[in-house]
């Protein structure tokens, strides 16, 4: 037997273990998979479960590309665009500390798009499980999630390549994608229906894996062909069906990934440095009053504004994109800020959600509660 | 009534209702089938009074009650209409049946079985059709009587 299978068998007990002692509290699994990683990782068989952890990332990118993609832009609400815009002020900040900590543009460009971008999939992860979609703030915060992934995406673009030729061709191939996903998306919509589930889920496999090595060989981010990928998948109209098909598989491969990353943390910690710290606390913290006030603008209660900043709080899929890139391009501490803002947000993030009912109940008690502020423009 | 619909992404749609009443019923269809329902009294926007889940399939029976779709729980046939234990079944003479041609006197009716009408396109209603009337294909029968008959009698043609 193949040593994967054994190492495969050990981390899925493992998971199962861990989901099912979160779920009688409550909680969403998620965090427990990347601190089941920080703590028995070292003594796990990590690099034996290669490749399920790379696909479960790039399933993960490409369906947040199918969910999250440029095409859902027509359908944002007015206050999503507000609150959004607020939030990217995060982007000058973080650019600026970047500078502060002795980076140059390139690097602190990434360091401003790690501390910008929220994890779409973890937040909608943790909204379904928590029963939390049918809030006002959820519609906010969901529109916001839909801008941040436009810019990372414009970023990783510009970042992506190496040198005037690696940025030309990965510009190249990511306006080829978006362009053939709007002008042949439409017409090719009928032959797809009729293709059967089976082509459907192996002609997906093969178009994900296979657009992240082009983007590979072109030098740009893998990260990104997996994302537009997802895109060009939606203007298909195969986003149900593509939703449905890879759901389990890509869960089962997030689940994989995030115990990865949780068990690389353990070498990460051992080169921690206090400006790394700082860094990750700082971006923490510069997103909660941005998005407090986008919330509020975006004509939510004060209340629900706290919550939709309280949401937005998780880091995930573009962090870690963003820091494989940053250690690629030799910027280490943006790398090791990407994966600490990962590991402490989300299982903060969790427990923010989870208690932000009360946390709000805490802050805002009835009786003077705010009137919503009049939505104005930016 | 105002019906306000938005994309969520990532989770489906969801529908705010607003009733006459001024109270609100926000509706998230999620892409997984599930329906969550949450119920604002008017001038409340902050907390909803009631929270409810349902299934794709309990969702769907909800609304055909709401549509006013009579709902049997105990429907034997699609087209029954229930009178106590009596029932009313509506039956096509379908192209090739035997039915067709046929004079309504040699109708195999079992004991507790009436044929009410037969409704024949693009003509009058026929009630109490007498025997001589001959069924033509496109016909419809309208029969009544006790259930068992009226399986009966759907099963012997």
């Amino acid at each position: 037997m193949h040593p994967s299978v054994e190492a495969f068998a050990l981390t899925a007990g493992l998971l199962a273990l861990g989901a099912a002692l979160v779920h009688r509290f409550g909680f969403p699994p998620l965090p427990i998979y990347l601190l089941t990683g920080l703590w028995v990782g070292g003594a796990l068989p990590v690099e034996d479960l290669e490749p399920l952890p790379s696909l479960g990332l790039l399933l993960l990118l490409f369906s947040v590309g199918l969910e999250f993609g440029p095409d859902r832009l027509r359908s944002l609400s007015g206050k999503a665009v507000r609150a959004g815009f607020y939030d990217g002020l995060a982007l000058p900040v973080g650019f600026f500390l970047g500078l502060m900590a002795g980076l140059d543009w390139r690097g602190a460009a990434l360091l401003a798009g790690v501390i910008y971008v929220s994890s779409s999939a973890v937040i909608v992860k943790l909204i379904i499980d928590l029963r939390r979609a049918a809030n006002p703030e959820s519609e906010v915060v969901l529109g916001v999630s839909v801008l941040e992934d436009l810019v990372v995406l414009v970023l990783l673009a510009l970042l992506g390549g190496q040198g005037l030729s690696g940025f030309l061709l990965s510009l190249f191939l990511a306006t080829a994608y978006l362009a053939s996903a709007r002008l042949l998306g439409p017409g090719l919509v009928r032959f797809m229906e009729s293709l059967s589930d089976e082509l459907v889920l192996l002609l997906g496999a093969a178009f994900t894996t296979g657009t992240a090595l082009l983007f590979q060989a072109a030098g740009a981010s893998v990260g990104l062909g997996a994302f537009l990928a997802g895109t060009l998948a939606a203007a298909l109209g195969l986003r149900e069906r593509l939703e449905r098909l890879f759901g389990p598989v890509r869960d089962l491969g997030v689940a994989l990934f995030f115990l990865v990353v949780g068990a690389g943390a353990r070498d990460l910690f051992q080169g921690l440095t206090p400006a790394v710290v700082v860094l990750a606390l700082l971006g923490l913290l510069v997103k909660l009053p941005l998005n407090h006030l986008g919330g509020t603008r975006a004509g939510l209660s004060r209340k629900r504004g706290l919550y939709s900043a309280l949401y937005l709080v998780p880091r995930g899929e573009f962090n870690l994109v963003l820091g494989a890139l940053a250690q690629a391009q030799g910027y280490p501490l943006v790398a090791q800020v990407a994966v600490l803002l990962v590991l402490v947000s989300i299982p903060l993030g969790a427990l923010l959600i989870r208690f932000a009912p009360d946390i709000g109940r805490w802050l805002y008690p009835k009786g003077q509660r705010a009137k919503p502020a009049q939505a104005k423009a930016p | 009534m105002k019906v306000e619909e938005v994309v969520l992404p990532g989770v489906g749609r969801k529908y705010t209702v607003t009733v006459g009443s001024g109270d609100r019923i926000v509706i998230v269809v999620h892409s997984s089938g599930k329906r969550e329902l949450q119920y604002f009294e008017a001038r409340e926007d902050e907390e909803p009074s009631a929270a409810l889940d349902l299934t794709d399939e309990e969702a769907r029976e909800l609304g055909a009650i709401l549509a006013g779709v009579l709902f049997h729980p105990e429907a034997v046939g699609d087209t029954q209409s229930k009178l106590g234990q009596k029932v009313i079944e509506w039956i096509r003479v379908l192209p090739g049946s035997q039915l067709a041609g046929r004079r309504v006197g040699e109708l195999p009716l079992p004991q507790g079985a009436h044929l009410l009408a037969v409704d024949r396109p693009g003509a009058p209603l026929i009630p109490n059709p007498d025997p001589e009337t001959v069924l033509e294909v496109g016909d419809t029968l309208v029969v009544a009587g006790t259930r068992e008959a009226v399986e009966a009698l759907k099963r012997s043609l």
